[in-house]
């Protein structure tokens, strides 16, 4: 027990030994004395406020971003881990409980004057109207999209796909795959090449595609605050604590842009319920370690490109639709390509939030909108991501009415079957719908 | 799967082997009230120490026809910390939990085995004067409260 004793003579992370930090604010200036506040290093719940107060100002008066980074996540205690691909059971209702999101099923509707002046024929289409058309993603867009941005040349684009397919998987030859490591094997060099390809082909059309930064297996770190907990046992027994997370996650393919994405819906919009779950986060089963409180976009903080655009994540072996379909678990598939869009998607838009400045007691002013891809070679599903709210905390969530919001659609497959060479049962909608992820834009550009 | 039979030698499995089957297994599974709250739909079991996951989803699903989707288990190391008479440490036993999700979206509720009894207008008058007449008795046996809990054959 020497250890626990020797914790209470050195407070971990607040040392403060002396009033003077505490000082605060003079009072008004005809008073002689000074103000009259709760003491700083009294065992009451006064004092305890009075030191919490102290170091959100601490924070939010860090100098720079990496001071208010690491002042953030300087207190280390044991917190549950989250793994966006996950196999537990509904892991997607329990991930947006953690992260306050309201899924929407398909694909965020675009605004109505693009669709539109989506129907506009032919080759004279002026750039700005077959740009905008070329913007819209979403189930019912993607034929209207198709006549009206001629210069999107489909046959270009469909052959670019397949020919990566058949590199990858027909012409090369490679040897057996490692056991249990099919998804490094095939999908994911497919993958590579795929999106590599296409962003580089609409550079053109697209400048932030240009200016953007393509990272190749980066990762992505999130540490967040939600609800509370008592301590169940330890030296810490019986004290009331926030009950912490951390994401590590690990695309395989990132692109993050110098310019945020335009928000799909107003701040403050409303657009479903999110699933209350009474039960601790390790019924799930969530695991809790103690390690480095990292905030982590795939970039460091002084990089321009700051901003996110879209993820392509591969699912790994111990997930596969076969897996899945032998236990007689058909709808846990969707599950799994859901939940690891809303983790991901949240940790990404939550620390580019944090990198711009945010945290949970200075809310967003704006919305962080990013898209991903979740793919397991054959079958894509798309999500998009809009974080309105990063207060998540016991206190900041009390009277905060914004919800942030993720549309999903299911895993649809891209091609059916490649034999001798050929590709067969070619889906032109997923290549549309990805070639309109790449595509978006914010209206300046 | 190692069974507690008492002296049956199953072959050891090598690859090309015939598949063991158990038909009468001398496991026991007893499902109990789980001491935290638990989300609907798992249940908690206590199992036979040598039982595995795949034991537990195979025992579940063959014989009870009770689809199961995870199987989680741990060991409960029991306490050796109680005295007995003789002032030797007493062990209580280990045993193995298995929390069980159920699928197709069933729930299991651990039943309430002591359901607080309707009382009936008779057995309620019958219980009202029971309790009367114990309550006369012991003020019969309390003596006088002016002694201050002196007994009367003290004094004079």
């Amino acid at each position: 027990m020497a250890a626990s004793r020797g914790w209470r003579l050195i407070r971990h992370g607040r040392c403060w030994l002396s009033q003077a930090e505490f000082s605060g604010a003079p009072g008004p200036p005809d008073s002689l004395y000074p103000p009259i506040v709760a003491s700083a290093t009294a065992k009451s719940k006064a004092a305890k406020r009075r030191r919490l107060e102290h170091f959100h100002q601490r924070v939010h008066e860090a100098a720079s971003i990496e001071e208010k980074l690491r002042l953030y996540g300087l207190l280390q205690r044991p917190k549950y881990m989250v793994y966006p691909q996950t196999f537990a059971i509904n892991a997607d209702r329990w991930y947006q409980s953690f992260t306050k999101t309201v899924f929407v099923p398909g694909l965020p509707p675009r605004a109505a004057p693009e669709a539109a002046r989506a129907p506009e024929p032919g080759a004279a289409a002026p750039e700005p109207a077959a740009g905008a058309a070329a913007r819209a993603p979403g189930a019912a867009a993607p034929e209207a999209a198709a006549e009206a941005a001629p210069d999107l040349d489909l046959d270009e684009l469909r052959s670019l796909a397949c020919d990566a397919l058949l590199q990858e998987s027909f012409y090369q030859n490679k040897k057996r795959p490692f056991l249990y490591r099919d998804q490094d094997h095939t999908p994911g060099p497919f993958l590579t090449q795929l999106i590599s390809s296409l962003a580089a082909l609409l550079c053109g059309r697209n400048p932030l595609l240009a200016a953007s930064s393509l990272d190749l297996n980066p990762e992505v770190n999130y540490y967040w605050h939600h609800g509370e907990e008592v301590v169940v046992h330890g030296h810490r027994k019986g004290r009331v604590d926030p009950v912490r997370f951390q994401i590590d996650d690990h695309p395989h393919l990132q692109i993050r842009v110098p310019k945020q994405l335009p928000e799909v819906v107003p701040l403050e919009s409303d657009l479903g319920d999110v699933p209350v779950i009474d039960h601790k986060p390790s019924k799930l089963p969530l695991f809790k370690k103690q390690y480095e409180n990292k905030v982590f976009i795939g970039s460091k903080v002084a990089d321009p490109c700051c901003y996110g655009h879209t993820q392509f994540h591969l699912i790994p072996d111990k997930l596969k639709r076969q897996r899945f379909l032998e236990a007689n678990l058909e709808d846990q598939i969707e599950v799994a390509y859901r939940a690891n869009g809303i983790a991901s998607l949240f940790a990404w838009t939550a620390a580019q939030a944090m990198y711009q400045g945010f945290w949970n007691e200075a809310d967003v002013t704006r919305p962080f909108v990013s898209q991903a891809v979740v793919t397991d070679g054959k079958y894509f599903a798309l999500f998009c991501y809009q974080l309105n709210t990063l207060a998540l905390t016991v206190e900041t969530i009390q009277n905060n009415p914004r919800k942030n919001i993720c549309w999903g659609t299911d895993s649809e497959p891209l091609y059916d079957v490649v034999e001798d060479g050929d590709v067969k049962g070619f889906n032109d909608e997923i290549l549309l719908q990805l070639v309109q992820f790449l595509l978006n834009r914010p209206k300046e550009l | 799967m190692a069974a507690r039979v008492r002296r049956a030698v199953y072959p050891l499995f090598q690859p090309g082997g015939p598949q063991l089957r158990l038909f009468r297994p001398d496991f026991f599974m007893a499902a109990v009230r789980p001491g935290v709250p638990q989300p609907a739909d798992t249940a908690q079991f206590r199992v036979s120490m040598e039982m595995t996951k795949v034991d537990i989803k195979n025992y579940l699903e063959k014989i009870y026809n009770v689809p199961v989707v995870a199987v989680r288990t741990r060991i409960q190391h029991g306490a050796h910390n109680r005295r007995n008479h003789k002032n030797q440490r007493v062990k209580k036993p280990d045993y193995k939990v298995a929390y069980v999700q159920l699928g197709q979206g069933q729930t299991f509720q651990f039943p309430n085995l002591f359901p607080e009894k309707e009382q009936t207008p008779e057995a309620r008058s019958f219980d009202d004067f029971k309790n009367k007449y114990l309550e006369e008795e012991a003020q019969r046996q309390r003596g006088d409260p002016r002694r201050g809990g002196v007994p009367d054959w003290f004094g004079l």
